[in-house]
């Protein structure tokens, strides 16, 4: 049987304006009389399909415009033009019913109570998503043997280590079950043995659930280990969408590929996109 | 001491950068002092009349001078800051610096103050003239001895606070205590003269450091008197003393604990 | 439709139990904290003796009704304070992408970011302005009324500052506009309406609502008046409606932390 595609995206767009400021006493002075504004093509013209199960890696340079891409598949920011489908529902019109069928973790922003416990939480998470207490509590069950969370499941978030942390906020955004997982740099700031350890969870996760996951990530190993097909966007713009197996056919490791990608464009460019970070 | 005048130097220019936050510390002067316009104006019947030996126009350029000394200090941030600081144990970390943690405290703030002390007084003096059409007689001589009361009425003012900041050490939130001074300083010294507190009041305010922070300074500028400036200089000469002495004290009492835990 | 708004009733009171619970982990601090508020705010009553000692009538109004009007100044300040304090920080919140985790959640993004952070020692200013209704002298009726007002005041109160806040959708970094804002119905609550006259007193009832805040509920309670309670009323619900539209009209031009100034 063909598998269903969950994601549809067709030629997106999202433009930011950012102020231009000059620097200094006189720079702060000019710019509150007279504002320029530079247009930054941040997402330019990206189309692209995800399948039911897949375990696909979004990524790219600083700038490029991955965590712009993520946000608007999540309904967190609107699109200029083009069209999105997330499980067949457009995140611009409805956001909270797309809520309850996708799950995000930003490695760098932190979703949880840190002074609640991890269970604390969870329940809070369960209680947003409307489920009801059985429904939670045996979730939370699921997710514990998963993820072994025991050890610290009543340790105060705040109390716990980063990568303890990451785990608690991977399972929280699991509470629900959701059909995509959106990860944005969830290794991020982790040693490489908590690395390990997630990225196996995420596999096993993966297998379970039959999961589809949309990763972003600088650490080539996250990569590697866990995706089979890669999309590289650069400049707004997607270069590269192919299966892992093809992309590693190329010359030497896979860092020096993805890194010859990634330098493969004018220089100028770089400048001006340099500008804005993910 | 240079190294002094290059931290208040460095902050002075880097606060020319938050014009913002001027502008919105200025709103919030403007704001206070229009009210006090308004409660002053609805109280005093005419111009001629007396209170407590004030005429309207004493009044009202009583509350714009100590207004800026009051307004010119982010006090709650600089409490927080340092509350932060304490409990956090970053400020382990200044204690193997060359200067000493409460001078640079003190001059740091110093510096953000001086833009702030402009432009309030720009916009003290403007609304003052504007609506009175009066200002106080004054002399440069007598001028610039109410701006050296003014400095060091802010500089101990600044101090008291790095003093209450630091008292973090000792108690573990010590923002409340800022809120009762400065609530102290707002209504014992800058909205109302002590002249206007009951009889047994006025003595406990004018020992207290009221009279150097806010009174003494305010009441030179709109009747001098060279007996008076004496005296207020004095008294302001003692509090800085005695508010360094009790910052240097909880100061030190506080590195003995972070060197017995460790940091 | 009612199990939704049953859900979000609960989703927004466990978010502020949980906001209060976060403030409140060290119980001494806390009861301290109240304490100091209420002497904070019981200070101010220094002045007001002074100055009705001089004269026995201030912009119109009675020692009683300056109660009142410190009543409704601290209990309006601290129930919002208290429970939405986040309302005071929006902008922030929007300059800084930090509406991301609550856009993901398939609850009510505003109230979700109101509720989250409390500043426990507003209790105090709460506890001080129902002290300060029994000293003005209280019956029953007098008693749900204030509350009704306090309420009615907090929500548009709120409303402003989210509206206000706002602004920052628009704007970029803009906080101070709305610091500025919330800063002058602070300042201006405890002072009576009558020593104001001309263009500030008509901006107190229309784009700085104080007066709908503050100053007529003083008066509803020195004299209760039917029509006066309804335009409080419709006002609440105005600027509720408003605060609303304006915030989810921004969100569509929200742009996460991706707003930023580049330096040339």
């Amino acid at each position: 049987m063909e598998k269903q595609n969950v994601i549809e995206v067709n030629n997106l767009k999202k433009n930011f304006r950012v102020k231009e400021k000059e620097s200094g006493l006189k720079g702060s002075i000019k710019s509150i009389f007279k504002t320029k504004y530079q247009n930054i093509r941040a997402v330019n013209n990206i189309s692209f399909n995800v399948k039911e199960g897949e375990m696909l890696a979004f990524i790219g340079p600083n700038g490029a415009g991955k965590s712009t891409t993520i946000k608007m598949l999540t309904g967190i920011l609107y699109p200029d033009s083009g069209s999105i489908r997330v499980l067949n529902i457009d995140p611009t019109k409805q956001r909270k019913k797309l809520a309850y069928e996708i799950g995000t973790v930003f490695g760098q922003k932190e979703q949880l109570w840190m002074h609640l416990t991890p269970l604390d939480n969870f329940k809070f998470f369960g209680a947003i998503y409307d489920l009801s207490k059985e429904e939670t509590d045996k979730r939370i069950k699921e997710l514990k043997t998963l993820f072994d969370l025991d050890k610290f499941i009543n340790t105060p978030v705040r109390n716990l280590s980063l990568g303890q942390r990451i785990l608690c906020e991977i399972s929280a955004s699991l509470i629900h079950n959701p059909k995509i997982l959106f990860l944005d740099e969830p290794t991020i700031g982790l040693d490489p043995v908590v690395k390990q350890s997630i990225r196996k969870l995420i596999r096993n996760m993966n297998k379970k659930f039959n999961t589809t996951v949309f990763l972003t990530s600088h650490d080539i190993a996250d990569i590697e280990k866990l995706c089979k097909r890669v999309i590289i966007v650069n400049h707004g713009k997607i270069v590269v969408d192919d299966s892992m197996s093809n992309l590693k056919k190329e010359e030497g490791t896979l860092e020096e590929i993805i890194s010859r990608i990634y330098k493969g464009e004018e220089k100028h460019h770089e400048k001006v996109l340099g500008n804005i970070q993910s | 001491m240079r190294k002094y005048w290059v931290i208040y130097k460095a902050n002075l220019m880097s606060n020319l950068q938050y014009i913002t936050n001027i502008v919105a510390n200025s709103i919030g002067y403007f704001m206070h002092v229009f009210i006090f316009i308004q409660v002053w104006n609805y109280v005093y019947n005419d111009t001629s009349n007396l209170i407590h030996g004030y005429n309207k126009s004493q009044m009202i350029w009583y509350v714009i001078i100590t207004e800026i000394i009051c307004c010119c200090v982010a006090g709650r941030s600089l409490v927080r800051e340092i509350c932060n600081e304490v409990r956090s144990g970053n400020v382990a970390y200044n204690i193997n610096k060359p200067y000493s943690y409460i001078g640079y405290l003190l001059f740091n703030n110093l510096g953000k103050s001086t833009i702030r002390v402009v432009v309030l007084a720009f916009i003290g003096f403007s609304l003052g003239l504007l609506y009175l059409q009066t200002i106080p007689e004054i002399t440069i001589i007598k001028g610039l001895i109410v701006l050296l009361a003014c400095i060091l009425a802010i500089t101990i003012n600044l101090l008291f606070l790095i003093f209450i900041g630091l008292l973090a050490f000792i108690m573990e939130d010590s923002n409340p205590l800022y809120w009762l001074y400065s609530k102290m300083i707002l209504i014992l010294g800058t909205l109302l003269p002590i002249e206007f507190f009951p009889e047994f009041l006025q003595p406990i305010i004018t020992f207290s450091p009221i009279y150097a922070i806010s009174y003494g300074p305010a009441k030179l500028f709109i009747e001098f008197d060279y007996n008076m400036a004496i005296i207020t200089i004095l008294s302001q000469i003692a509090y800085v003393l005695i508010s360094l002495g009790l910052c240097k004290l909880v100061y030190m009492k506080g590195v003995k604990k972070l060197n017995v835990n460790g940091g | 439709m009612l199990t939704e708004v049953k859900n979000q009733l609960k989703i927004t009171s466990l978010s502020i139990k949980y906001a209060i619970m976060r403030e409140m982990l060290n119980k001494g601090t806390f009861i301290m904290k109240v304490i100091f508020m209420l002497l904070n705010d019981a200070s101010f009553i220094v002045q007001w003796i002074i100055l009705y000692s001089i004269k026995s009538d201030i912009g119109g109004y009675t020692f009683e009704q300056i109660l009142l009007l410190w009543g409704f100044a601290a209990g309006t300040f601290g129930i919002t304070r208290f429970l939405f304090k986040n309302a005071f920080s929006l902008s922030d919140h929007i300059t800084n992408g930090k509406l991301d985790c609550y856009l993901v959640q398939p609850k009510n993004v505003l109230l979700s970011i109101i509720t989250g952070e409390s500043d426990t020692e507003a209790l105090g200013d709460i506890i001080y302005a129902y002290i300060l209704l029994f000293i003005s002298g209280v019956t029953l009726g007098k008693l749900l009324l204030f509350t009704v007002l306090l309420i009615a005041g907090s929500i548009i109160t709120i409303n402003f500052a989210i509206i206000l806040g706002s602004l920052s959708f628009w704007f970029g970094r803009s906080d101070y506009i709305a610091d500025t804002g919330n800063g002058l119905i602070t300042n201006f609550a405890t002072y009576p309406d009558g020593i104001f006259s001309g263009i500030p007193k008509a901006l107190m009832y229309s784009l700085v609502p104080i007066g709908f805040i503050i100053y007529i509920p003083v008066k509803l309670i020195s004299e209760f008046n039917l029509l006066y309670t309804i335009v409080i009323l419709t006002v609440t619900i105005i600027t509720t409606i408003l605060a609303f539209i304006i915030f989810y009209k921004g969100l569509k031009k929200y742009s996460s932390s991706n707003l930023m100034m580049s330096k040339i």
